[in-house]
């Protein structure tokens, strides 16, 4: 019994120092990780709606359960979207520019998981030297890709994200719209 | 919510399964399915491992780590959750289930090292699933391992028979054979669910 | 154990992914661009380096019973540093790897190596093991990824290299590469899983090809030398 409260004992401090010297770690990136990801979302904000500063605003989260957040621009360009769905793989997330006349000014993926070289490519700035995400600027609430009757060409072998995307910035637009 | 459930079984057993599109848990794949025999019991083992992991991982994630912001432990976490789960589980049914200690007691061990136990954990918290999202995807992404190795088994218990280039002899030939029925899975990826 | 020997080891023949077969996962699943085969080598190949020098230093006073549960706190830890410090510093690359950072815990390369070598080697030599060890798995990650980005895209050097505003290397993976070819030309199939398992058979059926080729020339150097003995 000594034995295994000695091992017990052995393996309880290593964990103790090992966490210790994480939280050490953590405590010194902590704030760059969190920069970090303001810079993220500030530049996909200005790739898609160009603004000097964003204010948020309330709107009616049980309606649209996958919008995180609706800021309004500052200078009056209209409202970026933020968004969080499901693609293919894992949860998307999504910034989505809408000007005043509810159409989309462009969209920006922060975060993603989609299959690399298929889904992915939704996120690259260039598949087969076209940026796939300008088939979105100036589609307004009723965007879908071709298969369901709209306008968007789905990526290669990626339906499934193409589909979600569209859907989510239909979404994203009508949360807009219902803030009247 | 059922749809939700659904959706994600189907994703992690076929469209996104965990060896053919995620490469998660190769090293047991191709290490233990040699026989469809083995290949069944280190199925089932991964199944009732991954399913037991995500529900107690997504029990301390949700109520120790997240409240007390000490989400950077969590990869310390989980692995110190899953390999002394294996452990309990172990000597669970050793002492009470002899019979299905005997089908999985060896390949238990062997679970500890496997990167789709620790994968489907950390999957549930990148993808934010709750407590019953966590667990079905789980079990499913389990069984999606398990079709796919006990499908595997099978295919090399023909190669076996086959000839090819002496230098393809052992792993190589069976890198090919998986990268064959990647190749069919990748079919499943064009299915639309609920569309 | 000199170190010119660990070295040939390291490299070729105990290559961890392509004669010890381990830690083939993350090799498949991330070798799509050159970017995420250097930068998964590199952690891989520091986290390796670290817990090699701490579990030699420690071997003596820890309890053998309970050896393996502490190799894998002390590589969590390692692990967790790495993805923190990558997070903050490029975040890119993290957004690349993804779960596949936290999964070098499970990576069979670092416990292996730390139950199979540094439990009975020096400080130094298991210094110079994860160095040479890791040199050998970021090896065959950037011929992975060159294969089958060149074949699959036409490119080389994606997010790595920026040749549009000079040449130069980019940190944050936002160069495109070089485009060798057009990329409608490319088998963009050898980009997905399938080409992982695909690339990686042949190039392990290329290893045996060589090893045993070599194995063969000694076995007739040896035979000959023998030969030549008799006759005398």
């Amino acid at each position: 019994m000594n034995k295994i409260l000695k091992l017990t004992l052995i393996l309880f401090l290593v964990c103790a120092i090992t966490a210790g010297v994480l939280g050490v770690v953590n405590e010194i990136t902590y704030q760059r990780i969190e920069e970090q990801q303001r810079i993220k979302t500030e530049r996909a904000y200005a790739a898609v709606l160009a603004s000097d500063g964003y204010e948020e605003v309330p709107f009616d989260q049980e309606a649209f359960p996958t919008v995180d957040l609706i800021n309004r621009c500052t200078n009056g360009a209209g409202y970026v979207v933020t968004t969080t769905f499901s693609g293919a793989q894992g949860s998307i997330t999504m910034a989505v520019g809408v000007d005043n006349d509810y159409k989309c000014t462009g969209i920006s993926i922060i975060k993603h998981s989609e299959t690399s070289g298929l889904g992915a490519n939704a996120a690259s700035s260039s598949e087969k030297g076209v940026n796939w995400r300008a088939q979105f600027v100036g589609e307004d609430e009723n965007v879908a890709i071709t298969k369901m009757g709209g306008k968007i060409d789905a990526l290669a072998g990626a339906t499934i994200t193409s589909r979600s995307v569209a859907n989510a910035t239909g979404v994203a637009i009508r949360a807009v719209e219902s803030l009247g | 919510m059922l749809t939700n459930i659904i959706s994600i079984s189907l994703g992690a057993i076929l469209i996104n399964n965990f060896i053919f599109s995620q490469f998660l848990g190769c090293c047991p794949f191709l290490g233990c399915s040699s026989k469809v025999d083995t290949a069944t019991g280190m199925g089932l083992a991964v199944v009732f491992v991954m399913g037991l992991a995500s529900a107690i991982c997504w029990v301390i994630d949700q109520f120790i780590l997240v409240p007390l912001g000490l989400e950077f432990l969590q990869t310390l976490a989980f692995i110190l959750v899953i390999a002394s789960l294996v452990q309990f589980v172990e000597m669970f049914l050793k002492k009470s289930v002899p019979s299905l200690y005997s089908a999985l007691g060896i390949y238990l061990p062997l679970i500890t090292t496997n990167c789709a136990v620790l994968g489907v954990v950390l999957l549930n918290v990148q993808n934010d699933y709750n407590f019953i999202e966590s667990v079905v995807y789980g079990i499913t992404g389990g069984l999606g391992f398990m079709l796919a190795i006990v499908l595997f088994a099978s295919v090399r218990e023909r190669v076996a028979f086959s000839d090819y280039p002496e230098c393809f002899e052992g792993f190589p030939i069976c890198l090919v054979s998986a990268g064959l029925l990647a190749l069919a899975f990748m079919g499943f990826s064009g299915m639309q669910i609920f569309a | 154990m000199n170190i010119k020997k660990q070295f040939t080891e390291g490299l070729i023949t105990n290559n961890p992914v392509l004669v010890q077969l381990i830690g083939m996962c993350a090799t498949m699943a991330i070798t799509t661009t050159l970017f995420n085969g250097v930068g998964m080598g590199l952690s891989v190949l520091i986290i390796l380096t670290c817990c090699n020098v701490v579990v030699s230093a420690i071997r003596k006073i820890i309890p053998n019973e309970i050896r393996l549960a502490i190799f894998v706190v002390i590589i969590a830890g390692f692990v967790t540093i790495v993805d923190l410090l990558l997070q903050a510093y490029i975040p890119a690359l993290s957004d690349a790897l993804g779960v596949f950072i936290p999964l070098i815990v499970v990576n069979c390369i670092i416990i292996g190596r730390a139950e199979a070598f540094c439990q009975k080697n020096t400080v130094g030599a298991s210094f110079f093991d994860g160095i040479f060890q890791g040199l050998g798995y970021t090896l065959v990650l950037i011929v992975m990824c060159v294969f089958r980005e060149l074949l699959g895209s036409g490119r080389f050097g994606g997010g790595l290299i920026d040749i549009v505003n000079g040449f130069r290397f980019t940190l944050d993976g936002t160069g495109s590469g070089i485009q060798i070819f057009p990329e409608d030309f490319g088998a963009s199939i050898l980009t997905l899983p399938f080409g992982g398992f695909i690339t990686l058979g042949l190039l392990i059926a290329i290893m045996q090809y060589a090893l045993k080729k070599s194995a063969k020339k000694k076995e007739a150097a040896a035979k000959a030398e023998k030969e030549a003995e008799e006759v005398c």
